[in-house]
């Protein structure tokens, strides 16, 4: 569909927050401090904000973020679809925007998961106690753990395609090399494919060094109209598709197949609807929880074939002049992940797209594309960004 | 009645409408799937309606309790404290015989971690939890051995 002339939808303004250890900060102030930033950058104030969306692990969250801003928004959003929330949020906030419901959509992000929790979970915590109702319990009764159900896709991807553990590693040491730039990233000492190796299995055949980092952090962005955008001070990025996806809740059982996520069925939809093919993309931000979750993303995507994801991510492959330019800032797996991490894909996008990447700057970047993932490979949400006018 | 493999912490069983069949059933060691009587599709786990004809009449078919491994982990870290005696353990999804493709997450016990591969034959492991309760973990097919 394609909207009014004037309202088609663009991020105005993007600010990451302090990360990413915010032992002094709430959550909400962690809200605060990415809302104020990316109005700043946008060149508004909170009294242009009609829309607000945002996402945590309580019900009526937006609500409780919202009157901690002192918004009272005519529109808001908390979609919850884990990791790929804030790719979901902002896509919704297109469609708010393009349909003439609110002029100006703020999304933000908080956590401060690490201070809250301690490093003592390490790799992200799941199950333990209590009574699981309905379907969840099929999969609940057997110690398994986050890690271990993306370790499960891993190995099935493993046998099916020959993928090896040295390729897996390979997208945390590109990650940890863009981290080496990036000087807020929590993680910056260079590692080479053989210390993710043998850095201790957590859960096979996924090592410490193949999981994210837990941190604190959050970011925000500012989705409004083209229209409104040309009065402001800075160059507006264009939305310019976007799709989300879910294959199943957190029952590995349910799931179709370990070795496709829902970016299969996502990725295409939000390039169709851009106008674009995977060769056209410049610089991509995908969610990186593990190792695992990046292989099966550039293939999903259609960057590569499936089952060539391993081959595709190793040499270099995810490196700036790479086959594919990603997670410029170091990713989950090196600079921040609060839990939820999608917001920093958008922000990372624009970055890019606006010529703003640093050392780690793709040259001449005209699309990108953030795609995050959530849950136990359950849901997956792709944005396409341009620098330009679709 | 075999010793309990987990801990008391572990997450006990709570049956809704859909699953308290299946929850009977392995309470008297029958592994079952829900099997759609419209089309004849199984799935698991069960679910109010056929993801394939959307038809909510089913009824409950008896697997002979083997498979093979379809995926595993080793999880050598715990998430949950009273775990960590317990490392490393196998979660497992085991391709169930004859279930169309239908997979069920479980344990597989009685094995050295290092032996697991995609592909093992495995069979069901019954442990009783309570009179009216037991889970359904795996071993590998043919094996007599401890529980470990």
């Amino acid at each position: 569909m394609t909207p009014p002339r004037g309202r088609r939808a663009v991020i105005a303004g993007v600010a990451t927050s302090d990360y990413p250890h915010l032992p002094h900060l709430s959550e909400h102030a962690v809200h605060g401090q990415s809302a104020d930033r990316a109005l700043a950058d946008a060149g508004l104030t909170f009294a242009d904000v009609d829309g607000f969306a945002t996402t945590g692990f309580f019900p009526m969250y937006a609500t409780g973020v919202a009157e901690y801003l002192g918004l009272h928004p005519i529109y808001f959003d908390e979609t919850n679809s884990g990791g790929s929330s804030f790719e979901v949020l902002v896509e919704h906030a297109a469609y708010a925007v393009e349909s003439g419901a609110v002029d100006v959509v703020l999304v933000t992000y908080g956590s401060v998961q690490l201070s809250q929790m301690g490093r003592r979970l390490g790799t992200g915590g799941g199950g333990g106690g209590g009574f699981a109702p309905g379907p969840a319990i099929y999969d609940a009764l057997w110690g398994n753990t986050l890690v271990g159900n993306y370790a499960m896709a891993a190995r099935r991807h493993m046998h099916e395609f020959g993928t090896t553990p040295e390729q897996l590693a390979a997208v945390a040491v590109t990650m940890r090399h863009h981290a080496a730039t990036n000087p807020q990233a929590q993680e910056r000492e260079p590692i080479t494919v053989e210390d993710v190796v043998s850095s201790r299995l957590v859960a096979d055949p996924l090592h410490k060094l193949d999981c994210c980092v837990i941190s604190d952090g959050g970011g925000a962005c500012v989705v409004t109209t083209e229209e409104r955008a040309a009065d402001l001070p800075g160059d507006p990025v264009y939305i310019l598709g976007a799709a989300h996806a879910t294959t199943h809740h957190l029952n590995l059982s349910a799931m179709p197949s370990l070795t496709v996520s829902p970016a299969a069925q996502c990725g295409p939809v939000a390039f169709a609807r851009a106008g674009i093919t995977p060769a056209d993309v410049d610089v991509a931000q995908l969610y990186d929880s593990f190792t695992i979750t990046v292989v099966l993303t550039v293939e999903d995507l259609g960057f590569c074939a499936k089952g060539e994801g391993g081959a595709f991510v190793e040499n270099g492959g995810l490196e700036i002049g790479g086959r594919l330019p990603t997670n410029t800032d170091g990713g989950g797996l090196s600079a921040c992940h609060p839990g939820m991490r999608g917001m920093f894909l958008i922000v990372e996008a624009v970055r890019q797209l606006r010529g703003e990447g640093g050392a780690t700057q793709v040259p001449g970047a005209r699309i990108a594309v953030a795609h995050g993932t959530g849950g136990m490979l359950s849901t997956g949400a792709t944005l396409v960004l341009g620098r330009e006018a679709p | 009645m075999t010793e309990r493999w987990f801990p008391d912490e572990m997450p006990m069983p709570a049956a809704n409408a859909e699953t308290v069949g299946w929850w009977e059933a392995a309470a008297a060691h029958r592994l079952v799937v829900q099997r759609c009587t419209a089309c004849g599709h199984l799935r698991h786990p069960p679910g109010p309606v056929c993801p394939r004809c959307r038809s909510s009449a089913s009824e409950w078919s008896a697997l002979a309790g083997t498979g093979t491994v379809y995926t595993f982990t080793v999880v050598r870290q715990a998430f949950i404290p009273s775990l960590a005696d317990k490392l490393p353990y196998v979660v497992v999804a085991v391709e169930l015989d004859g279930a169309q493709g239908a997979r069920i997450v479980s344990n597989l016990v009685d094995v050295e971690p290092e032996e697991v591969i995609v592909g093992m034959p495995v069979e069901v492991a019954w442990e009783d939890m309570g009179p009216e309760l037991a889970v359904p973990r795996f071993r590998v097919a043919g094996h007599r051995g401890e529980r470990r």
